[in-house]
Order: structure tokens, then C-alpha cells, then sequence
């Protein structure tokens, strides 16, 4: 049993593999939707139809259930690697199947399987159903096809039909370009991962919905080594974009980043240990929202009164100039979604404003339960899982400091740049974040660089302690996956550079 | 007789594979059933039921390689997966050190049964699932100080696992496993206003061996109540005591850096160092795929090597990798296996509480959060919460706190080893005591 809170880079440097789980093309192809019945599109080639969908949510609701919904996914994943010096591994993953969703109340009652059929579709349903035990429940008389708006994923061309021969050059360019770089570079690891997801989501009031939903993510890892000392690091970077999405100053920077934040470790010490002030940089600190606040704002812990923001709504928490937000409407983000996996709208939700908090992270069942609307933040992994609360894209707004203003403020401290993974608890609220580069400041100024530490803290003791916050927000573009009660979705985080007063680093160094 | 579905699945992927122009294949044809029943607070919050199935492939085709999986396996749609991953395999460099493992590396798997299915395992009925998480519940509430306890959350998950794997130059492996699992939340509420959390699991591959439900449930509130009032400690070396539980943490972070993978691409601070004193002399681990109703316990491994011991430390000196087909040939060495199985620690002869005595002063570590460990220079650092131990006796809760340092200095000063290896983690680390050790706090 496993309620583990947490987030990692697709290139977790210190996990050693670059590889994600997911991989490559083939299988059916992702090519036009059907159109033959209007709202079921893409999933008539399997079979799909409007009366089989209703046939099973008549089954789901026939024990008394309150809703029920059907979630179909078909999702192809695509990868190569590219390691000593070659292109020479693919992987590919394709995921078909379906899940079956009873709610009664705040219980809930769940089914798949990988068998589209009538037959398998009722048993998953009857699975389901079984969490209630009363008459059955009618279902709305007619499915409306809900509409998506704009979508918010950049694609011209789908992955599925660019040439996999296409992609090669990325991994093959990068590679050459990061050993010319420095020759001290010994080992290169690339990898190019594609994905398409569609998804349709029909429930027991008549909503149905469709969406394609894709993602990029480009990574390169460098080991380097230099008088007898080893040093590795990288860079990567993700999007729900297509092809396009590498333009060539994202290739220049990946290599730049990658290289440098790599051979800069020769230099680096180990940090001070203790309290001391901590300045984040802009962009990937992010990763402290989304540890010391974004996961104890998520309804499901908050109704279960188990999260420290449990009983915070409307009381300030932070400095009047802090004000967080997370969102699934930022075009191209890794966190971007068109709907959440309940077919609810996403939107932009506040979970402070003006130091306050203000709204927390809903799916259905919470929004009941709050008697709120849904905010669009229910998602799943697959239809394997069931929906829960979960984040977007998480960030915080621009305030009314300057960067150089910050550090030149902290006489002994910290600045953190890079950044891999973080975890929380959530009732304790003691959360951390593993710091991969960084610099001392000493007097106002950034001063040798550090590496390898881990940063610890408690979500709403440090809410309070950040207490200066630029005007320079920047949102990461690295491929982050948050993990939650062992499912894995992908997110966005962002953040301007901040001051926190003073905060735990888990360093070996003298005290700062 | 009817033949095995899966078996019939996998042979036929392997010769749809070669008929397609493969030079060789390997095929994994697998089912899952899963229960899982989750209970809060006085109620069902979950039930969840599916037998899932999929198929995974290593095509090698014209000296490149690739490795696909799918849960799509309607006959013309496994046909048309086989032949655009070989399409795609196509694109490919070719390379020279990917093949099928050398068959005779197949041969001499242990003759044992390691009793990994629980033939009873069908007679588990719904509510009998419902009861054991209610009986979770009310153990968890039957302890002293539970007026603290905001909520409970039990589970009880049974699956059984099915697989077949084929590879097209002779080798056919099958396996059958059950497991077991039940285990439970508890959040209490602290006087400041947090409220910390903490959990208990229990697992067997048998039903019958799952030990006494009630004991696993009262465990968690008792981690949990001891949470409240949990401080920062001070920033201080001291010495480090990690209860077997949570010392499967320290230990994971030695396992990447033990790979053939990390070893070959220079991103391992162990590359070279077999023969070389890594540890103190009471390191000593090897890995065991043979213990019966081990979670990790195997007759092949995942290439379909027959399963062995592996020494990987002994008296602190480093034996072996985890050394796979592939990463063997560019290593030029043998291969040992690609994963751990079960690790099996040489023990001590004293528990947690003789240990605390011995140590008398320091950290017991009882809890892990987040950090990490750079596996190419050996620099760690991870969050920590456990209790201050003084005169030898277990004193006050310490949270927020964080220890670093680098393994080829850190597992020097491993002091001593306990008695009792967790039984639930397949790394089945017992107590450790290590000296020196560097915690950050206030």
C-alpha cells in the first residue's frame, strides 16, 4: 500500500537510466477519426458503439450506483535510444482498453479489461455496479457530444505520421554536438519519446467526450570525467507539441544545458548543513509548489480531513504578494489538457491569492462533496485507474521583487537552480526537493557551486518564509511525472525566482 | 489436455516474428488478476477487480534491435503490431552486442518448488476481503491514545499472476504466483495542527501465512500516535540506527550503481572496484532467487537465465553486478543476472532494541522522504524523521531532518547489523547501525 507523494524527471540523473517505461510506434495506426457516429469517432474501428456504451452504463447503474462512467484509451507510445554513439534501440508500447467507474456517495466500485467486447464491457460493469446495493438507476436519455473549445496541444502533424526514420537525426545531432563540445565528455545517452493517447469518456448523464492527447519529450544525459573524477548530469525537455516543438534554439539549449550544468560538478562541493536562507531560481523550483502545497490542496486528502491545508480555506497562509495557481489551459505545456479524464472542463484554479488560500483541486466526487464545481483536475494514469484530485501545471505568479535584489539580500545562503525529484507527506506536511545544481551565496553574491543535496522543509511553515518573490516567472519545459498512490501522470511547474527566510539543507558541509 | 493460452499467444508472436523477417525473438505472454478492496473510516471507499493481459516482444532483425509491448491482442492486431515494430527496428544501427542469451546459460535450473501459488488462493470470497479491512480498522482503533485518530484507510489486495515466455532459440519457462497484501493508513491530529501519518503492511504468498491481521492494523496507529510532537533535531554527526523496514531505502540506492548498464556507461561510482573493500566486514549480501515464497524468488530470471546465488558483497568486498546478455558482451564479461531477486544479508545475532542499547546514543531512522543518491560519485542525501535515542532507550520524535554523505565512506562505517530482516521488501534488509553519519536539522 502505497500513498507516496512525489515527482521525478523523465532523466532523473541520479537514477542512472534515461530510458522511460514507454516507448515507440505501431499497432493500429492513430490516423483519422471514424465519424461514424457522431461523438464515438476515433473508437468505432473497434467496435465501439453508442448502444454498446449504453449497455454497459445501464449495467454499471443497475445495482443503484449515483453515476457511472466508461473511460476507453488507446494510447501508442513510441522511443529510440541512442547510446555509444548510435541509434540502436526502439521501444514501443500500446495500451488498449477500458475502465468501468460505479460512484455511490464517496465510494467507488471499478472494472477494465483490454477486451472490447459486449460480454467483457458487462462483467467489468457488473464489477462495478456491485459497490452499490439498490435498484437500479437510469441513465440521461440521450448523450450530448460536449464540445473542447481550442485545443491546447500545438499539433499540425500527428506522430503517427511522421516516419520514424524522421526522428533519428535529433538523437545523432545531439550526440555529436555534445561531444564537441567539451572533451571531457565520455559517455552520451538520448532518448526521443512520442506518444498518442484517445481517449473517450461517456457517463451515466448523457456527457461524452473525446480526446486526442499527445506528447513529446526529448532527454540527453552526459558523463564526463576529468582527473580521475567522474561527474554526470543532463537536461531534458517535454510538450504536447509535435515535430515543430524542436526548434533549433530548444536543441541549442539542451546541449548547452546538459554540458554545462554537467562539467560545472567538477567545481562543485558539497552544501552546508542546517538552517539557512534558500533563493530558487526561476522555472524548475517550481517543484517546491508543487511539494509543500499543490499535493495537500488536492480534495481527496482534504475531505479525508488528512491534509494540513484540511481546515486552512480563506485563512492567509502566505505573504500578501504570494499567489499560486494550477492550470491546464498553458498551450503546449506537459500539464496541458483539452478535459481532465472525467470529460470535466480544466480551467486556471487559484490555490492562494493574496496569501489566502482559496480553492482546492477537485474531481467529481470532491466537488460533491464540497458542493463545488469540478475544477477539471480529475486524471488517471490509464484505464487501468481510477480518477483522482491531481495537478496541472502548478506555478506561481510574478511579485513585486527583482532577482538581483534577492540574492544581493542573503549574506550566507543558498541558490538552487536544477533540480530532480521531491516528496511530500501529506498530513505532516514535511516535504523535500533533491537540489542537483547550485551556487553559495556569500555577502550577496553567488560564490562556488554546490551539487547533490536535498532540501527539507514543512509546507506551510515555509508558505510563511518565502518572503520575496521576482518578477521573472519562468514555467520549466523539463518532462516532470508526479506519482500518486501508484499512478504516474505528467505535469508543468513554474515559478519566479524566490527568497525563502530559512530552510533545512541536508548538506556535509561546515554551516554557511 | 487444452494447451496454455499464454504459451500458445507467446509461440505464436515468436513465429509471426521470425516468418516477418526477425533473426530472433523473445516473447512474454502474461495475465493479471488483481483485488484490491480499500476501506475508510467505517466503510468500503474502493473495490476494485480486472484480470489484465498483454504481451511483450525483443525483436532482433538484421542485427538491431527492439522492445515492444501491447495489451491489443486481437489476432490481426498483434500481426500488424509484429510487423511495424519490425519496421521500425529497421530505421535502426545495427548492433553488434544485442542477441538472445547463450542457451546453454538456460540449462541447470534449480530442481526445488519455491511454492510461490497458493492453490486456495480461488476460495477468497468478497466478503471475506470486506472483513479482513473492517478487522484492519477496528485493530486500529484499539490502542491506547486513539482519540487522536482523524481516520483509518485499510486495504486487502490478493493477485495471481500468469506468464509464459518464449524464445525462439529454445528456451520455454512458465510461472504461477500468488501474493497477498493488507495493509493500513492512520492519521492522527497534532496539537500545532499537523497531522502525521503513518502506515503498516503485511504480505505472504500464501493466505494462510499472512500474519495476525490485527497486529499489522494496531502497528499503524502505534507509528502513527508516535509521530506527534515531532521536532527538528540539531544539525550533528551522530551515529545512525535504520530499522530494518526503512533501511530497504539505503539499500536501493546501491543497486542502480551495481548494474551492468551503469557499470559499462561510466555511471557508477562501483566501475572497477570488484575486489575492493567497499563496505565494513559485517557487509555481507548476496542474491538469492531460490528462497521458497520469496517475493522476488525465481527459477529464471527475465532473460531466462536458470537462476543462482550471486555474492555481491562479501565481508564488505565487492563481488558482482547485476550483469545482463547485453551489457555482458560490451563489458566482455559473463553474465551473472539483470536484476536482483531477493537479497539474503549474513545476519547478527541481536534485535532493534539490543542494538539501541549497544548504540546508546544517536538517530534511529524509522522513515525516509525524498532525496536521492548520484549513483556516479556515491553523494547522497535524503530526508529523515525517527526518534532521538538516548542511554540506549528510544526518547523523543525528530522530523525534518536530513542525512548526506558519499557510499564509499558511509557503508565503511556500518557498525552493525541486526537480526531480524524485513520480511516484506525483497531487499529483506535488517536493523543497520551506522557511525558518524551526518544529519542536518536546525
Amino acid at each position: 500500500m502505497t500513498r507516496r507523494k512525489l515527482i521525478g524527471l523523465g532523466t532523473a540523473a541520479a537514477a542512472g537510466l534515461v530510458l522511460p517505461d514507454a516507448l515507440l510506434t505501431t499497432g493500429e495506426a492513430l490516423a483519422k477519426p471514424a465519424g461514424a457516429t457522431p461523438g464515438i469517432g476515433y473508437f468505432g474501428r473497434f467496435g465501439v458503439t453508442e448502444k454498446l456504451i449504453r449497455d454497459t452504463l445501464s449495467a454499471a447503474m443497475s445495482r443503484g450506483g449515483d453515476f457511472a462512467d466508461i473511460f476507453f484509451q488507446h494510447r501508442v507510445a513510441n522511443s529510440f535510444g541512442l547510446e555509444d554513439g548510435a541509434v540502436n534501440r526502439a521501444f514501443s508500447a500500446v495500451q488498449l482498453g477500458v475502465g468501468v467507474r460505479v460512484v455511490k456517495g464517496d465510494q467507488t466500485g471499478y472494472g477494465f479489461t483490454e477486451d472490447l467486447s459486449p460480454a467483457s464491457l458487462k462483467k467489468a460493469a457488473e464489477t462495478a455496479a456491485a459497490i452499490a446495493e439498490g435498484p437500479a438507476q437510469p441513465l440521461a436519455k440521450k448523450f450530448r457530444v460536449e464540445s473542447k473549445g481550442a485545443s491546447r496541444y500545438p499539433v499540425k502533424v500527428r506522430w503517427d505520421e511522421i516516419a520514424p526514420a524522421k526522428k533519428l537525426p535529433f538523437l545523432t545531432g545531439l550526440n555529436e554536438r555534445v561531444f564537441s563540445a567539451d572533451s571531457r565528455v565520455k559517455k552520451v545517452n538520448v532518448y526521443f519519446a512520442d506518444e498518442s493517447s484517445v481517449v473517450l469518456i461517456a457517463d451515466s448523464t448523457g456527457r461524452m467526450v473525446e480526446d486526442f492527447q499527445p506528447m513529446t519529450s526529448l532527454g540527453l544525459s552526459c558523463v564526463a570525467e576529468a582527473n580521475g573524477k567522474k561527474e554526470q548530469n543532463g537536461y531534458n525537455v517535454a510538450s504536447r507539441g509535435d515535430l515543430a516543438y524542436y526548434s533549433q534554439e530548444r536543441l541549442d539549449r539542451i546541449v548547452r544545458e546538459a554540458v554545462s550544468r554537467t562539467m560545472i560538478l567538477f567545481d562543485a562541493e558539497p552544501a552546508p548543513a542546517g538552517e539557512m536562507p534558500v533563493v530558487l531560481g526561476a522555472g524548475a523550483s517550481g517543484i517546491l509548489l508543487h511539494e509543500a502545497i499543490g499535493h495537500g490542496m488536492e480534495a481527496d486528502f482534504n475531505r479525508k480531513n488528512v491534509s494540513i491545508y484540511s481546515d486552512k480555506i480563506g485563512k492567509p497562509v502566505a505573504k500578501p504578494f504570494v499567489n499560486i495557481v494550477d492550470e491546464g489551459t498553458l498551450e503546449g505545456a506537459r500539464g496541458a489538457l483539452n478535459v481532465d479524464d472525467e470529460g470535466n472542463p480544466v480551467g486556471k484554479t487559484m490555490l492562494v491569492e493574496k496569501g489566502v488560500l482559496t480553492t482546492y483541486l477537485h474531481d467529481t466526487i470532491s466537488a460533491k462533496h464540497y458542493k463545488v464545481k469540478p475544477t477539471g483536475n480529475g486524471r488517471r494514469e490509464s484505464y487501468q485507474h481510477t480518477p483522482m484530485p491531481r495537478m496541472r501545471a502548478t506555478y506561481m505568479l510574478p511579485g513585486p521583487h527583482k532577482k538581483d535584489e534577492i540574492i544581493a539580500s542573503v549574506k550566507k545562503g543558498l541558490f538552487c537552480t536544477n533540480f530532480s525529484n521531491g516528496q511530500v507527506q501529506i498530513g505532516a506536511g514535511d516535504f523535500t526537493f533533491y537540489v542537483k545544481n547550485g551556487f553559495l551565496i556569500e555577502d550577496g553574491k553567488l560564490t562556488k557551486p554546490i551539487k547533490d543535496v536535498n532540501i527539507i522543509g514543512n509546507g506551510p511553515k515555509v508558505l510563511e518564509m518565502i518572503d520575496m518573490v521576482a518578477d521573472d516567472l519562468v514555467i520549466d519545459e523539463g518532462g516532470w511525472t508526479c506519482g500518486k498512490d501508484g499512478q504516474s501522470v505528467p505535469v508543468s511547474q513554474g515559478i519566479p525566482t524566490v527568497r525563502v527566510s530559512s530552510i533545512t539543507v541536508g548538506g556535509r558541509g561546515a554551516k554557511g | 489436455m487444452s494447451k496454455n493460452p499464454l504459451l500458445e499467444t507467446a509461440q505464436n508472436a515468436i513465429k509471426i516474428a521470425l516468418a516477418k523477417g526477425a533473426k530472433e525473438a523473445a516473447a512474454r505472454a502474461y495475465t493479471v488478476r488483481d483485488v484490491e478492496v480499500r476501506w475508510r473510516d467505517g466503510k468500503v471507499e474502493k473495490v476494485q477487480e480486472a484480470t489484465t493481459k498483454g504481451l511483450g516482444l525483443q525483436l532482433y532483425a538484421d542485427g538491431r534491435y527492439s522492445s515492444v509491448t501491447t495489451s491489443d491482442l486481437r489476432p490481426e492486431a498483434v500481426e500488424k503490431f509484429i510487423a511495424d515494430s519490425l519496421a521500425m527496428t529497421k530505421v535502426l544501427t545495427v548492433d553488434p552486442f544485442r542477441s538472445l542469451p547463450d542457451p546453454e546459460l538456460y540449462k541447470g535450473q534449480a530442481a526445488i518448488d519455491l511454492l510461490l501459488e497458493d492453490p486456495k488462493y480461488a476460495d477468497i470470497t468478497a466478503p471475506a476481503r470486506r472483513q479482513i479491512t473492517r478487522d484492519l480498522e477496528a485493530a486500529a482503533r484499539n490502542v491506547p491514545g486513539s482519540s487522536a485518530i482523524l481516520s483509518v484507510t485499510t486495504s486487502f489486495n490478493d493477485t495471481l499472476a500468469e506468464s509464459v515466455r518464449v524464445h525462439s532459440n529454445g528456451f520455454t519457462g512458465s510461472r504461477r504466483d500468488t501474493s497477498f497484501w493488507a495493509g493500513t493508513e492512520v492519521s492522527v491530529k497534532d496539537s500545532d495542527g499537523r497531522r502525521p501519518e503513518d502506515y503498516s503492511f503485511a504480505g505472504s504468498r500464501f493466505f494462510s501465512s499472512l500474519p495476525a491481521i490485527t497486529a499489522t492494523g494496531a502497528e499503524a496507529s502505534r507509528r502513527a500516535l508516535s509521530r506527534l510532537g515531532a521536532k527538528k533535531g540539531e544539525t550533528a554527526v551522530l551515529t545512525m540506527a535504520v530499522e530494518s523496514r526503512s533501511a530497504g531505502r539505503l539499500m536501493s540506492t546501491l543497486l542502480g550503481p551495481l548494474s551492468g548498464a551503469s557499470i559499462q556507461q561510466k555511471r557508477s561510482f562501483l566501475e572497477g572496484k570488484t575486489g575492493t573493500q567497499i563496505g565494513s566486514p559485517l557487509l555481507t549480501i548476496s542474491d538469492d532467487p531460490l528462497i521458497p515464497k520469496g517475493f522476488g524468488s525465481r527459477l529464471f530470471d527475465g532473460e531466462g537465465l536458470a537462476a543462482k546465488v550471486l555474492p555481491v558483497f562479501d565481508q564488505g568486498v565487492l563481488k558482482n553486478y547485476f550483469i545482463d546478455t547485453y551489457y555482458g558482451k560490451k563489458l566482455k564479461a559473463a553474465p551473472t543476472t539483470g536484476g536482483v531477486s531477493n537479497l539474503s544479508w549474513k545476519l547478527g545475532t541481536k534485535g532493534q532494541e539490543e542494538l539501541l542499547l549497544d548504540m546508546k546514543d544517536g538517530i534511529l531512522v524509522t522513515g525516509f522522504l525524498g532525496g536521492n543518491s548520484n549513483g556516479t560519485t556515491g553523494d547522497f542525501s535524503l530526508g529523515v524523521q525517527g526518534f532521538r535515542v538516548r542511554g540506549g532507550a528510544i526518547g523523543e520524535p525528530v522530523s525534518e531532518m536530513n542525512i548526506s554523505g558519499n557510499h564509499l565512506e558511509f557503508w565503511k562505517r556500518l557498525a552493525a547489523v541486526g537480526n531480524d530482516p524485513y520480511p516484506y521488501s525483497t531487499l529483506r534488509t535488517p536493523t543497520l547501525v551506522f557511525e558518524g553519519v551526518q544529519f542536518a536539522g536546525l
